[in-house]
């Protein structure tokens, strides 16, 4: 099929070893069978993977992929992926940020940017309509995310460029480090941001003026004008403008999933002192939205009072309120906006560093790790300055911090008794929703990708909706159907909230993309694209080593009852858990045994090479 | 975005009349710039063609006349006249001709088109209260004091 639109067919591909930087053309196939962002960083990932590759090595090739309708006027158009294989998991993986980073590339004239090598210095990428030039960062070497970023647009013309930086943690070897933009917008998960530092490459600036390729704009702006009008007239349109994620904290605590100290619990009794009132009344100064969204869920906050006085970020939105918060014992806003304002300097993910944190406070206090281990830090549920002191230590390498900064996988190397409490999947740490009530939630964590992330499937309000007394399969089926179109919007480079959070009609962006590209498709078209995409992902990961026994959701989930709130005794059913996960597999057509994909199941996805290649390295998939 | 569309049927928000401006960290504040529609335009005054002239109380660009000199983009005191390397003429804010599109396509209905009549003080001592500055002031690690300025604007019901 030939494409008549949404595609500049070009990649810019930067190799920082040889200072070298040359456009290839993208075929019509390519364009359309991987659709763009995460789809056309797996199938670029997967071309260029290696035996064996160790993922801080220069030849682990970065993604950055906008996707076709980032930029476009269309709802929520700012999200934009990094795909490569992380340094936290070992594994492939993506993370996309929102802002306007990706639609600025758009208008630079590029549909992705690959990254190869490691510059001899430290230094960043002015990509200013296509022409490129590496400079020198030394000097920002150590800043902070959004020094630089303030920095660099200030030298390079202000708001018309658009800054994605890493922080210190991303230099200094944290395997969750982000990559950071339009001051709060995080490629978060991961460890995009040390990929970015193994490269030495502290910053990619970019400024465009093209117009975007549209087919046919006129039936482009008749299904966006809908999609907005929609979202406009929504009736929780409002909330969403006031508060963002931040109103999911009362949400979360009512219906029992909200992590509690180190996932002990699902229920915390200071709630009321981190939800979302307490943010938009005393704290929020003033709204913040990604590129052409009306939701605007972003808030900006500022500390006016009291310990933590002058504190002001874009933040939090509800996985770092959770995390900071009830996850460390924590009643107090403005600890979270600190510790918040603190991870967006240094680069590094609130999810990962408040997990492990969260994990390292049990430890000390079951004396699981004593005094050797940590020092004179006095670690507890609730110790704000500790808790301070630990984010810096783990972003400067020091002390007890040089082995978080290396994630689960580092640390339950150096201390394997801990894998009992720690929440993590494929070494990626949990996200901030329990599990035990929601088997949905278990397999989703279990299955997810990456690890044990949400941003796949989100299963848990609609199950816990639907009651206990729902089949598995049903539940097999919502999370597989959640895995499908969840991953749809980041190929197309667009944001899930408005489907999951105000319900907008998904099929809304098949006509998008028809009406962008020229060719009709339908929502079911699209997910079959996703469906083989997360057949390519699964391969990847296959190829470098995952099987079925790396596909369960951490012991606690299991073990560990859960104390207090809606589902207090709670735990999730082993015996279940693997007839889902049986059921799983034959639905997607992977081996029961193993979680290989099948051959006719790569097959009728259109990745023939890709069967023949594992048939290759692995002697036969069965 | 909608004004790029409106004007050149693009979708390219650099050529749009409107810009936001994000200020960040001090003073956070984002801030549209747009054609104020001058009674007494300074871009007119710079023009050497004559091709700036208010017609019907909007400030207009005759395109015909235009020489693309840019003197007007260096007159204006706000920033708001704007280029793009595809377009042969300056870009300007127009008011769709009375009914601007930017208006009811913001989903924070933040922008408003007010007419210079006696009503003005009133909406002006709104406008004023909303971006009336509040300060945070302490103390700064390297000595002296920092102050964090924002708009304090109360919040939207």
């Amino acid at each position: 099929m030939k494409i008549k639109g949404g595609y500049f067919k070009k990649i810019l591909n930067i190799d920082l070893t040889r200072r070298a930087a040359k456009e290839t053309d993208v075929s019509d196939d390519f364009a359309l069978k991987y659709v763009g962002g995460r789809g056309w960083g797996a199938r670029i990932t997967w071309e260029n993977l290696q035996p064996v590759l160790d993922p801080l090595s220069p030849d682990n090739l970065v993604t950055i992929a906008p996707g076709p309708l980032n930029g476009l006027l269309v709802p929520a158009s700012g999200k934009t992926s990094f795909s490569c294989i992380s340094p936290a998991t070992g594994l492939y993986a993506d993370s996309n940020m929102g802002g306007s980073f990706g639609a600025e590339m758009r208008m630079a004239g590029l549909d992705a940017v690959c990254i190869r090598g490691r510059a001899p210095n430290l230094s960043y990428l002015w990509i200013d309509d296509g022409r490129v030039e590496i400079r020198n960062a030394e000097e920002f070497r150590g800043r902070s995310a959004t020094e630089t970023e303030r920095e660099l647009k200030d030298e390079l013309g202000g708001d018309d460029v658009r800054v994605a930086t890493i922080g210190p943690a991303g230099e200094n070897g944290v395997v969750f480090a982000t990559v950071n933009s339009d001051w709060g917008r995080n490629a978060g998960r991961t460890g995009m941001g040390l990929v970015l530092g193994s490269k030495n490459l502290k910053a990619i600036a970019i400024r465009g003026t093209h117009d975007l390729p549209v087919y046919d704009i006129e039936a482009l702006l008749e299904v966006s004008n809908r999609a907005f009008d929609y979202l406009m007239h929504h009736p929780s349109i409002g909330i969403w403008q006031r508060q963002g994620l931040m109103s999911v904290v009362d949400y979360a605590n009512a219906v029992g999933f909200l992590p509690t100290r180190n996932f002990t619990d699902a229920h915390f009794e200071g709630a009321v002192r981190v939800n979302g009132d307490v943010m938009e009344s005393i704290y929020k100064i003033g709204d913040s939205a990604c590129f052409a969204c009306p939701m605007c869920c972003s808030n900006i906050c500022l500390v006016k009072s009291g310990r933590w006085k002058g504190t002001v970020c874009e933040g939090p939105e509800y996985e770092t309120a959770a995390m900071f918060g009830p996850n460390l014992g924590i009643d107090d806003f403005s600890f979270i906006l600190k510790a918040n304002e603190l991870c967006d300097g240094l680069g590094m993910d609130t999810i990962s560093t408040a997990n492990l944190i969260g994990m390292v406070i049990e430890a000390a206090e079951k004396g699981l790790l004593g005094k050797s281990d940590l020092g004179d830090l006095a670690l507890g549920w609730g110790n704000q300055e500790s808790i301070l002191r630990l984010i810096e230590m783990i972003a400067r390498g020091e002390g007890i911090g040089a082995y978080l900064g290396k994630g689960s996988k580092g640390l339950l190397a150096r201390w394997p008794e801990l894998k009992r409490i720690t929440l993590q999947v494929k070494g990626l740490e949990q996200s901030a929703y329990d599990s035990r009530a929601s088997l949905c939630m278990a397999l989703a964590y279990g299955t997810c990708d990456i690890g044990a992330h949400h941003n796949r499937a989100w299963p848990i309000s609609k199950e816990l909706q639907m009651g206990r007394d729902w089949g598995l399969k049903e539940k097999v089926d919502l999370v597989m159907y959640h895995q499908a179109v969840r991953p749809l919007f980041d190929m197309l480079g667009v944001c899930r909230l408005p489907w999951i959070e105000l319900s907008i009609d998904e099929n809304l962006y098949a006509e998008m993309y028809s009406a962008v590209v020229g060719i009709p498709f339908t929502l079911q078209d699209l997910l079959q694209k996703s469906k083989a995409v997360y057949d390519l992902t699964r391969s990847i990961s296959v190829k470098l080593g995952v099987r079925r026994i790396d596909d369960y959701p951490p012991p606690r989930t299991f073990n560990d009852p859960i104390i207090s709130g809606p589902f207090a005794g709670k735990v999730a059913d082993p015996k279940e858990y693997e007839a889902m996960l049986d059921m799983y597999y034959e639905r997607r057509g992977w081996d029961r045994e193993t979680g290989i994909p099948k051959r006719e199941t790569l097959v009728s996805d259109g990745l023939e090479d890709v069967a023949a290649e594992l048939e290759r390295t692995l002697g036969g998939v069965r | 975005m909608v004004c790029a569309e409106h004007h050149f049927h693009v979708n390219n928000p650099k050529k749009a009349a409107i810009r936001v401006v994000a200020l960040y960290p001090n003073p956070v504040i984002r801030f549209p710039i747009v054609c104020r529609q001058c009674d007494e335009p300074e871009c007119a005054k710079a023009c050497p063609t004559d091709a700036i002239k208010i017609v019907d109380r909007i400030v207009r660009i005759d395109q015909g006349l235009c020489t693309n000199c840019l003197s007007c983009v260096d007159a204006c005191p706000y920033s708001a006249i704007f280029t793009h390397a595809d377009v042969s003429v300056p870009i300007k804010c127009d008011l769709c001709s009375g009914s601007p599109r930017c208006v009811p396509a913001c989903p924070k209905a933040a922008l408003k088109v007010t007419e210079h009549i006696e009503d003005q003080p009133r909406l002006r001592a709104k406008t004023v209260e909303y971006a009336r500055f509040k300060e945070v002031s302490l103390p700064a690690s390297a000595g002296g004091n920092i102050v964090i300025r924002y708009a304090g604007g109360g919040r939207s019901k």
